[in-house]
């Protein structure tokens, strides 16, 4: 990215919130996404992510606050930003009874291509997809990271502006991880802006510019990686699996002065500390002698995981 | 405009779908068949006269009547030669009806002598009654012209013991009252009405069930499957209006629907002879009306289930209860008028009354406006409804 990609902004949301039924999904979020910019929203399920996406995409519209996409407003101007926008839906919406190359070219006849263009831009985008051999297939026969791949190629027929992802790896293999990371880092060196929600954080590790953690509706933390991980310190992770965890060794724990948050789950508990290592024989010690069945214990450097602890002091997967 | 992409979109979606293709054209056409064969009989021939006769004249012109009743085809005819015993077989509901010759019917009538014919009946079933006595009152008509004429010549000086002569006379006199000459002609307010074949019935009546599950069935989930699939959410998101969409959507049904009733009718046409009127025009409209009727209809489901595994047995119980009641199964007026009244709450029974204007009295357009104009209010009321209350998102 150059500092002139950078510096401008393609995505403004002010003071965005989003309520039903009385339960307010998005509350007061406001940040900016640049030109050229990888923006990773990273959160626990409900935590919001799906809905502030949703306005994004023009599904539906915000209560109060202003969002603003490539200099169009996202309520007066929907149809403009339609055209700019690119969006891969959390679930598979393709047909399953047509091929790849016929769920394209639907797609790509709703956004007005020619039919030079489109027959030339689908052939690109199997190919960037790894789906030029299976383009006759029916979707219904392929694998899931295989069909992720073609949900992704449906919102590029256009080539958008702006790419928007709503939990693009959920439920894929390996191998299609990372073409799905591949796919969105050359999107992205060609220009585009990309924007995806993930409760993964490996998605946001590996592909962010940027990352927003929301929690609750709210958007509690947003910067960079490396700057993110600042916040939580020196702090390890101990993640214990452990079967009949007793209250009295969770409490004896939280007692240990350089600890700063717990977490339990049914067989297993995560310890937030400092000077991880060092305490590491006093925290088995503990749980042994209380009584806790200790199956397997770990150390882990501090990243997102952490800072979500961190922050929110519950997991980030709970 | 973008709405025909997502229409064209289903239609290949259905050409792809075996199951859908056989269960839309081929179940329809086995089972018209199976029932238009099996059940031809139903509404064909179904009145049985029983007739009990007693000849206690058992001369030629009391002969001659009882043959005369033979020969027609829906009367069944026994004989008893026991006056008492055919009065207790039929006091015993053994027969519905009992005719009885009297002795000396002939040898009166011959003479020119008044007689009677007697006819004992069951009041519970008087439309069959009814029948018999206006084909005995027929025949002795005629008898009576046979009487009259006696007394007249006698009143003129012809001996009526001379039966060469009285024979005579009756020859002359069957000459003029073949046929009658004061004839009374009928005719119907409509053009000339059809023989009610039992593919009238089958052809259209289950053509338009299987029409409902298309539209109703099939529809909604269709919507319901866009809905739950995500690609509802994908192209709400795309530079097309969400009335494309849901135009696209009901075009998608509507001519579906469309080209199913019309083969299903065309199939009874070449394969049963079924006519379908001298209107075009007619036929296409009515198609037409049912059709949208049965889309809105499914599209009213959509909204009110919340799930496709909803949408199918809230569809089949509705298609099956308006089938039933609506008279895809059999003919509306053999139900109670109370019943008839309820099933015009319906799509199929708005459907049948315009298919039997048009395939029993080739009324043309004309006589189906009243039966379009309400599936066409039906149509309108269903998708205003089902416009509110769908939800994109």
């Amino acid at each position: 990215m150059t500092e002139a990609l950078i510096n401008d902004v393609i995505i403004s949301i002010e003071k965005v919130v989003k309520r039903y039924n009385g339960f307010t999904a998005v509350d007061e979020i406001s940040f900016n996404i640049k030109r050229g910019e990888i923006f990773g929203l990273l959160g626990p399920n409900g935590a919001g992510k799906s809905t502030l996406i949703s306005i994004l995409c023009c599904l539906f519209t915000q209560d109060s606050g202003k969002i603003t996409i490539d200099g169009f407003d996202n309520i007066k101007d929907s149809i403009r930003i339609k055209n700019v926008i690119g969006v891969v839906p959390q679930e598979i919406s393709l047909y399953s009874t047509l091929t790849a190359r016929e769920n394209l070219a639907f797609y790509g006849k709703i956004y007005g291509l020619s039919k030079m263009a489109l027959h030339s831009r689908i052939e690109i985008l199997l190919d960037m997809v790894g789906l030029t051999e299976r383009a006759d297939d029916m979707i219904q026969g392929f694998s899931g990271g295989m069909k992720r791949r073609i949900n992704i190629a449906a919102a590029l027929l256009h080539n958008p502006k702006i790419l928007f992802m709503d939990e693009p790896t959920t439920g894929v293999d390996p191998q299609s991880r990372k073409r799905i990371y591949d796919t969105i880092v050359d999107l992205n060196k060609q220009g585009m802006s990309v924007l995806f929600t993930t409760h993964q954080m490996e998605d946001a590790q590996k592909l962010c510019h940027r990352i927003g953690i929301v929690d609750k509706g709210q958007l509690i933390a947003l910067d960079t990686l490396t700057g993110l991980l600042e916040l939580t310190g020196e702090s390890d992770l101990i993640h214990v699996e452990a079967k009949d965890i007793p209250p009295n060794a969770v409490e004896s724990i939280r007692k240990i002065e350089t600890v700063k948050q717990v977490s339990i789950d049914t067989d297993s508990m995560t310890i937030q500390l400092l000077k991880g290592r060092e305490l590491l024989v006093n925290i088995i010690d503990i749980l042994t002698s209380e009584g806790a069945k200790v199956e397997s214990i770990n150390i882990k450097e501090p990243d997102l995981e952490t800072l979500f602890l961190h922050l929110t002091g519950t997991k980030l997967r709970s | 405009m973008k709405f025909h992409l997502i229409a064209a979109k289903d239609m290949k979606i259905l050409i792809r779908d075996r199951n859908a293709l056989i269960f839309m054209f081929i179940m329809p056409m086995v089972i018209i068949s199976v029932a238009g064969l099996a059940l031809g009989g139903t509404f064909e021939d179904n009145i049985r006269i029983d007739v009990l006769v007693v000849d206690l004249d058992n001369k030629h012109l009391s002969k001659e009547f009882v043959q005369f009743l033979e020969d027609i085809d829906i009367l069944d005819i026994d004989m008893e030669s026991n006056e008492f015993a055919a009065r207790d077989r039929v006091k015993n509901k053994e027969y519905g009806r009992l005719v009885i010759f009297p002795l000396g019917f002939t040898e009166s009538i011959m003479a020119g002598q008044d007689t009677e014919l007697l006819i004992i009946s069951d009041p519970s079933k008087d439309s069959q009654n009814t029948v018999l006595e206006k084909i005995i009152e027929g025949y002795a008509n005629q008898m009576s012209t046979y009487v009259v004429t006696i007394k007249t010549v006698t009143a003129y000086g012809v001996p009526t013991y001379d039966q060469e002569k009285v024979f005579d006379i009756i020859k002359v006199v069957d000459r003029f009252i073949f046929p009658p000459p004061v004839a009374v002609v009928t005719q119907s307010s409509t053009t000339d009405r059809k023989d009610f074949s039992p593919f009238i019935q089958y052809v259209p009546g289950f053509a338009v069930m299987f029409l409902l599950f298309t539209c109703v069935e099939a529809g909604s989930v269709s919507l319901l499957k866009e809905q739950e699939s995500g690609t509802l959410r994908r192209l709400v998101t795309a530079p097309i209006s969400r009335s494309e969409i849901i135009g696209g959507k009901i075009a998608g049904i509507f001519i579906r629907g469309f080209i199913q009733l019309s083969v299903l009718l065309l199939f009874g046409q070449v394969a049963f002879d079924l006519d379908l009127g001298s209107s075009l025009a007619a036929i296409i409209i009515l198609i037409a009306a049912v059709t949208l009727a049965g889309t809105g209809l499914g599209m009213l489901v959509a909204v009110l289930v919340k799930t496709k595994d909803q949408a199918s047995p809230v569809s089949n119980m509705l298609i099956m209860t308006m089938s039933a009641i609506g008279g895809s199964w059999w003919p509306l007026y053999i139900e109670p008028e109370f019943m008839q009244s309820i099933a015009h709450f319906t799509i199929t029974a708005w459907a049948m009354d315009g298919f039997y204007e048009l395939l029993i009295f080739d009324t043309g357009v004309s006589g189906i406006r009243e039966e379009v104009g309400v599936l066409l209010l039906m149509s309108v009321v269903f998708f205003w409804i089902a416009t509110i209350r769908f939800k994109f998102e």
